[in-house]
């Protein structure tokens, strides 16, 4: 019995394993994406808050603002320095949504798409932390970095990375985006999510490429 | 939760017309809207996957073209297009192209649709545009000029006054007072003292046909005697000026000043009299301070006084020009004081140097002419004298066209760089001698005698004989209606380019460091006065203001409704563009009929390109209607 159970459990991961990397050969284009900020009290994922998270789900060529989202999910922030760099002062959040409720929301639409990030390491700590303490599995497909794409990119173009130059400004003027006044989680996630479309058409607009075969460009 | 869309709403306000949506309408749309990156990969699934819609550039350079690969427009940040298709139902025929990757918002045609049914100026803006009229658009919340290169004080100006002049039917104070022409002259008298009013309208089966004031009862009845039996319409002045209730009081006071009159009646369109404006009507509206500027140059008693008069026209005009808003009215009113201050020049002349010793016409020319003067325009005059004048004669006038001419300089009106004024003598010629100078002109075109001409044909008559002047611009018609100056003039004009590059972008006029600089006067106003006049020319029309002339032209065959109504349209668009700019730039030596099309509004930018269109595509018909004779 403990035997045929633990058969089974291993069949199913056998079957999702394939199926994953089924869905990676297929071509990148295909794919669902959801390009994602956080607004944190801090740099350390492990004594710092996530105060807020955007997303908004792109399905090449289209980003799609119906599909977006953004909450405060803290309620009692620790909000030290940080003000200054995204804005967020106490009365926002007054109307905090419960954590547990926005991950649920972000569990459902990451289910077999691929995270988006500028940074993506960074975003992925705190909120793979904030869901494990409310019990929430996030399963991305993949996750994809603008930031080690960009300066793969950049290296292999032979270019001297200088100080300031994989900044999300900074990369997207380098594809002629336009430039965006607010900084915050939503819009940082639409900056980023049109930085990705932008590098991915670059890269692979004229061929047939994979999700692997991008994913393989940003590491 | 659904996100604030901070940045698409900034981006919206400055969209039009989706700055006419109220912040709910645009909070929504924004939850609605599609970004999609588009590049050479993915432009054929732009319409293959999302048609029909609304699509909006937000990044990037798209060049649109018609099926047969056609440039029809290049597409840059903030430009619409899809829009015929949504309106019509029909498929989208034309191509996309890229010329630089970049992101297009799509609206979905349902979307689309309920903006229409909630915004009524959403729906307005759509319809105009696709009619390609979308130039008399105007909207409020356009921080008008540019905050970079346009000092407060066009911010200030738009702020403190409403936008829109006063109209005429407006400020009528009470109903028309009105008699048949039987009535005798004690029947009037006696109606203006029960209504206690100056003066009546004569109305015969519903039609004005006459009025009657208070000094007409003095001067034409008293004074000569006359018996208080005799019928009105034996005293009354027949036919007299007129204004519609439509107009605008600053319309109806540069005719109360151009034809000399204190009672102006107001009309419907089908010609009901509605009521009497009165100079007491025009000095209690605040816009009629024009009215005391006019009776304080016309009360001035030697020349000193007139130029310290003067001197107040430009930063009066300025304030003026701010308030009302009104191009044409501005250029009429500057036209009405500049024939002001020539006819007191006249009187004091006369003062000194005895009356004219033979009939004469003083004749403005070019902008004067037309009536569309700005504050930098300069002198254009000339005189039409009477045949077979001794030497002491032409003494006189030659005496009458310096001090003339020297007066308006130091009023303010610049001397003629191209010496087009009364004080040279090949400007003071007899109707002869104009009509031999004219025939020289249509005859031999040189592109110097082409463009005199198109400032002498532009004439009006500000002092002098009315039948020699009626006589010589008949003549000086007939001499227009040649087919072979026709086509010279039609050529000349086709030489001009419109600043309008491929892919319909701007294409500077200017050179050195403004070099991407548009001369809108030269390159817009200029060509359409030109357009305009050949046509009036080819009909023989006598009328010098170009919006006079389109009226005229309505019935023409050889210039279509809709192309008609398009030039008056963009001349009055590129007017007002060139009146607010001068109103920017002023005391500046910043150029006053160039400017900066990157410092526009989009919407004004759109405009100015849609104007621009019209001159270009009006100028083609020139030259395919007249350029070919000759």
């Amino acid at each position: 019995m403990q035997m045929k159970a633990l058969l089974g459990k291993w069949k199913a991961a056998l079957q999702n394993y394939w199926q994953r990397q089924r869905r990676l050969r297929k071509s990148w284009r295909q794919q669902r994406y959801v390009a994602l900020d956080l607004e944190t009290s801090g740099l350390e994922p492990k004594s710092d808050q996530v105060l807020a998270m955007g997303w908004v789900v792109i399905e090449p060529p289209v980003l799609d603002y119906q599909q977006a989202q953004y909450f405060v999910t803290q309620a009692q922030p620790d909000l030290k320095q940080s003000p200054v760099v995204h804005g967020l002062v106490r009365r926002d959040f007054l109307d905090a949504t419960p954590p547990q409720q926005a991950l649920e929301q972000l569990a459902t639409v990451l289910n077999g798409a691929v995270l988006v990030c500028h940074h993506v390491q960074f975003d992925w700590q705190f909120l793979q932390r904030l869901a494990k303490q409310h019990q929430v599995k996030l399963q991305p497909l993949a996750k994809f970095d603008t930031l080690t794409f960009e300066a793969a990119r950049l290296r292999q173009q032979q270019h001297h990375i200088a100080r300031g130059s994989l900044t999300l400004v900074a990369c997207r003027q380098r594809f002629g985006l336009p430039m965006y006044e607010a900084h915050h989680a939503y819009s940082d996630a639409v900056a980023c999510g049109e930085l990705f479309l932008a590098q991915a058409y670059q890269y692979a607009g004229s061929s047939e490429a994979s999700l692997q075969e991008l994913l393989a460009k940003a590491k | 939760m659904q996100p604030d869309f901070a940045e698409l709403n900034r981006f919206l306000l400055d969209c039009p017309p989706f700055d006419q949506l109220n912040a709910d309408q645009r909070q929504w749309i924004a939850g609605q809207i599609k970004a999609a990156y588009i590049n050479e990969h993915n432009v054929d699934e732009l319409f293959a996957n999302y048609s029909p819609a609304l699509y909006i550039v937000r990044s990037g350079g798209f060049d649109l073209l018609a099926p047969d690969g056609q440039l029809i427009e290049r597409l840059e940040s903030h430009d619409l297009f899809g829009y015929p298709s949504l309106l019509t139902g029909r498929a989208i025929v034309n191509q996309l192209e890229v010329v630089e990757d970049g992101i297009i918002y799509i609206v979905a045609a349902a979307d689309f649709d309920h903006l229409r049914q909630t915004s009524r100026a959403f729906e307005h803006y759509f319809i105009r545009a696709h009619e390609q009229r979308f130039l008399t658009e105007s909207s409020f919340s356009q921080p008008q000029p540019h905050p970079k290169t346009y000092p407060e004080r066009a911010a200030l100006s738009s702020a403190s006054y409403p936008q829109r002049a006063a109209l005429a039917g407006e400020v009528v104070q009470r109903a028309a007072v009105c008699l048949c022409s039987t009535a005798t002259i004690q029947e009037a008298a006696q109606a203006m003292r029960a209504e206690k009013v100056s003066s009546i309208m004569v109305v015969d089966d519903g039609r004005l046909v006459g009025i009657l004031t208070d000094r007409d009862l003095r001067n034409r009845v008293v004074a000569q005697g006359l018996n208080y039996d005799i019928h009105i319409n034996a005293v009354m002045t027949q036919a007299p000026a007129t204004i519609g209730a439509k107009q605008s009081l600053v319309d109806a006071l540069a005719l109360m000043t151009q034809e000399n009159i204190h009672h102006l009646p107001v009309v419907e369109e089908d010609g009901k009299p509605i009521g009497m404006l009165t100079n007491t009507d025009m000095m209690r509206e605040q816009k009629s301070e024009p009215v005391m500027l006019i009776s304080a140059l016309n009360k001035v008693g030697d020349r000193e006084a007139l130029v310290a008069e003067a001197a107040h026209i430009p930063e009066y005009m300025h304030s003026f020009a701010a308030r009302v808003n009104d191009a044409a009215a501005v250029g009429r009113l500057l036209a009405s004081l500049t024939d002001t201050m020539t006819r007191k020049l006249i009187d004091f002349y006369e003062q000194e140097h005895g009356v004219a010793p033979a009939s004469y016409v003083w004749l403005a020319f070019g902008s004067q002419g037309r009536e569309d003067q700005t504050l930098s325009s300069d002198q254009d005059n000339g005189l039409l004298l009477a045949n077979d004048l001794n030497q002491a004669q032409l003494d006189w006038f030659a005496g009458l066209g310096e001090f003339v001419c020297e007066g308006l300089a130091d009023c303010g009106v610049p001397k003629c760089p191209g010496n087009i004024m009364a004080s040279n003598p090949e400007c003071r010629r007899t109707r002869a001698g104009w009509l031999e100078r004219f025939q020289s002109w249509t005859e031999s075109p040189t592109p110097k005698a082409l463009m005199y001409c198109q400032i002498f044909f532009d004439s009006r008559n500000v002092r002098g004989n009315k039948r020699l002047y009626q006589a010589y611009r008949e003549d000086v018609a007939k001499l227009g209606r040649s087919d072979f100056f026709l086509g010279n003039l039609a050529r000349l004009q086709s030489n001009v380019q419109v600043p309008l590059g491929l892919f319909n972008r701007f294409r500077g006029t200017e050179s050195g460091k403004d070099s991407d600089w548009v001369d809108i006067k030269r390159y817009g106003i200029a060509l359409i006065n030109d357009i305009v006049r050949l046509y009036s020319l080819h009909e023989g029309l006598t009328e010098p203001r170009t919006l006079t002339r389109l009226q005229l032209l309505e019935s023409c065959k050889l210039l279509n409704r809709k192309d008609n109504q398009a030039l008056a349209e963009a001349w009055q668009f590129l007017t007002q563009l060139r009146l607010q700019h001068q109103l920017a730039v002023w005391g500046t030596a910043q150029p006053k009929n160039a400017l900066d099309p990157d410092e526009l509004s989009t919407l004004k930018r759109r405009q100015l390109k849609s104007a621009f269109r019209i001159v270009k595509d009006c100028q083609q018909g020139v030259g395919l209607k007249f350029g070919r004779i000759g």
